[in-house]
C-alpha cells in the first residue's frame, strides 16, 4: 500500500498578506502550507520539501518568478507549478507555461479561486506521477522482455543446433537421403524460428530506443547504392533489371546507416522475391529543401488492393500460393518503425499483377 | 602415434558441452569437460590439453574472461591454442563481439552454434590431427 500524505503546498510571494491568506485558505482545507517570500529560499525549500503544488509570483526579489519555474519544472518536475500575477504581467505567465508551468492564477484572487486551483492542480500532480509511473514500468518491462527474449528463448536453440550438428556428425553417411532430408528440414525450421527472434527483438528495440539512436548525417545516394549491390546477385539469378535513378546530389539525411540499410535491402529483396523473371525493379529518388522521397517500384505480381492497409502491421502476410520463403511476417513492420524514428513515412500502391511502389519519405537534413 | 590429441570444453550449458563432445570425439580427439570457470582452470592444470575452448558467455561475462586470463596465465597455457566462444552480441543485433585489443591472445572466435565440420577444420588447423 502506497503511504497516503497530505498533499503539501508551497506559496512563494514577497506580499506577506498574500502568503498568509494563502496558507490560511489552504490550511482549512486540510492540507499543508509552506512560505517563502522570495524566489531563492522558494527553490531551497522546494528542493528540500518537493511539494505536490508550488504557486509561484512572477515579481519576488533575489531571483524572479520565470527563473523559479524554470528551475523548479526542472529539477523536480513532479511538482505541478502554479503562476501568480498582477494584470500586467500576462505575458510573462504565458512564457511560464511554456517552459513549465501548469496554469496562473491573477491577483486579486478569493480563497474559493485559491482552493479551485490547487485541486486542479493537485489533481494534475497524480496524473504526472502516474503517468510517469507507467512510463517507467513500460520501459522496466521492455526491457525485462529484451533480456528475456535474448536468453532464455535463444540459447535453447542455439543448443538444440548444436545437437543437429553433433547428429550430423554421427549419421556421417550412414543414412538415407530421406532422414538427411529430414535433419535439413528441421535445421531450417529452427534457423527460420531464429530469425524470427532477432526480427522481434529488434522491433522491441526501437520501440525501447536501444536501436537507432545515432543519427548521424549521411548520403542515402551511398546507401541505396550497397543495397543494390547486396541484392544484385538475387535480381540477377532471378533475371530481374535492377534501375537506379537517383540524381546528382547525395540525398543528405540524418539517420542511422545500419538500420537504413536493412530498410532498403528489405524492400528491394521482396521486390524481388515477388516479382517475376524478366521483370524490372526501379529505384528512383527526389529531393527538395524539406523532403527527401525514395521510390522502389517492381513489375511484380503486387499486393491486393484490401490487403495493402495491412502489410505494415506485425506478423501480416498476404497469401500466396507456392511460396518458397516464408519471410518472419516482421520486415515491413520494422521498416516502418525505422521510419518513424527518423521521422519520415512509409507508404505503398499496387496493382494486382502489374506491381507495387514503396515510397520512403525523409525529413531533409538542414545545412 | 596412438595418443589422441586432448580438448578441454569450458561452458555452463551441459547440453552444448554434450553436442560438442560427440563432434569432437567423432574428430577423434580426447574430450574433457568443465561446467565452469573454476573447474575449468583446474582441469586445465591436471590434464594439460592441446586445445581448450571456453565460453565467454558463461554465468557472467567475467567468468569466461577470468578462465582466459588464468589459463594464458599458466607456464603450458602460455602458447597454447585457445578458442573462445560467443553468442550473438546482446547490444545490438548487428555487430558480433570481438575481443578488445588489450584481451589475452585468442586464436579463434567461435560463434554459437558452431557447424561441426568448421570446428574440426579450425582445430585442426591450429594442433593438426595426430591420431589419425
Amino acid at each position: 500500500m502506497m503511504e497516503v500524505q497530505t498533499p503539501l503546498f508551497l506559496i512563494i510571494d514577497d506580499e506577506e498578506s498574500i502568503r498568509d491568506g494563502c496558507k490560511q485558505a489552504l490550511e482549512k482545507s486540510g492540507y499543508r502550507v509552506l512560505t517563502a517570500a522570495e524566489g531563492v529560499e522558494g527553490i531551497n525549500i522546494a528542493r528540500e520539501s518537493k511539494p505536490d503544488v508550488a504557486f509561484i509570483d512572477l515579481k519576488i526579489p533575489r531571483l524572479p518568478g520565470m527563473v523559479v519555474a524554470e528551475t523548479l519544472s526542472r529539477e523536480i518536475p513532479d511538482t505541478v507549478l502554479i503562476i501568480i500575477t498582477g494584470h500586467a504581467t500576462l505575458d510573462s505567465a504565458v512564457e511560464a507555461i511554456r517552459k513549465g508551468a501548469f496554469d496562473y492564477l491573477s491577483k486579486p484572487f478569493s480563497p474559493g479561486q485559491l482552493r479551485a486551483f490547487a485541486e486542479r492542480g493537485l489533481n494534475h500532480r497524480n496524473i504526472k506521477v502516474e503517468a510517469r509511473r507507467l512510463r517507467e514500468e513500460k520501459e522496466r518491462r521492455e526491457k525485462g522482455f529484451i533480456t528475456f527474449v535474448s536468453h532464455e528463448m535463444r540459447s535453447p536453440l542455439v543448443v538444440i543446433r548444436q545437437y543437429v550438428e553433433s547428429l550430423k556428425a554421427i549419421a556421417g553417411n550412414r543414412f538415407d537421403k530421406e532422414v538427411d532430408e529430414i535433419i535439413e528440414r528441421c535445421v531450417l525450421r529452427i534457423e527460420g524460428l531464429e530469425e524470427l527472434i532477432e526480427r522481434w527483438l529488434d522491433l522491441s528495440r526501437i520501440e525501447s530506443g536501444a536501436f537507432a539512436q545515432k543519427k548521424k548525417k549521411l548520403s542515402l545516394a551511398r546507401i541505396i547504392a550497397k543495397c543494390a549491390e547486396e541484392t544484385a546477385p538475387l535480381c540477377e539469378a532471378r533475371s530481374i533489371s535492377l534501375e537506379i535513378t537517383i540524381p546528382e546530389d547525395q540525398l543528405i539525411i540524418a539517420g542511422d546507416e545500419e538500420s537504413l540499410v536493412r530498410v532498403f535491402a528489405n524492400i528491394i529483396n521482396n521486390a524481388a522475391r515477388y516479382t517475376p523473371s524478366d521483370g524490372k525493379i526501379s529505384v528512383s529518388a527526389t529531393c527538395d529543401e524539406c523532403y527527401v522521397v525514395v521510390d522502389i517500384s517492381d513489375t511484380g505480381i503486387g499486393i491486393p488492393l484490401d490487403k495493402i492497409p495491412f502489410i505494415f502491421e506485425p506478423f501480416f502476410r498476404v497469401k500466396r500460393e507456392d511460396e518458397r520463403h516464408r519471410g518472419s511476417g516482421l520486415g515491413l513492420a520494422f521498416c516502418k518503425k525505422i521510419m518513424e524514428s527518423h521521422g519520415g513515412m512509409i507508404h505503398a500502391t499496387s496493382k494486382e499483377g502489374e506491381g507495387t511502389t514503396f515510397v520512403l519519405k525523409f525529413p531533409a537534413h538542414l545545412s | 602415434m596412438s595418443t589422441k590429441q586432448k580438448i578441454l570444453v569450458i561452458d555452463d550449458d551441459k547440453d552444448f558441452l554434450y553436442a560438442t563432445k560427440v563432434i569432437l570425439e567423432l574428430g577423434g580427439y580426447e574430450v574433457f569437460l568443465a561446467e565452469n570457470g573454476k573447474t575449468g582452470v583446474e582441469m586445465w592444470k591436471s590434464v594439460t590439453p592441446d586445445l581448450a575452448i571456453i565460453d565467454m558467455m558463461m554465468e557472467t561475462w567475467g567468468e569466461g574472461f577470468s578462465v582466459l586470463s588464468k589459463i594464458r596465465g599458466t607456464e603450458t597455457g602460455r602458447d597454447i591454442p585457445l578458442f573462445i566462444l560467443t553468442a550473438v552480441d546482446l547490444q545490438g543485433p548487428f555487430q558480433s563481439w570481438g575481443p578488445p585489443a588489450d584481451f589475452p591472445k585468442v586464436n579463434m572466435v567461435l560463434h554459437k552454434p558452431v557447424k561441426g565440420d568448421d570446428l574440426l577444420r579450425y582445430i585442426a588447423r591450429e594442433i593438426g590431427h595426430k591420431s589419425i
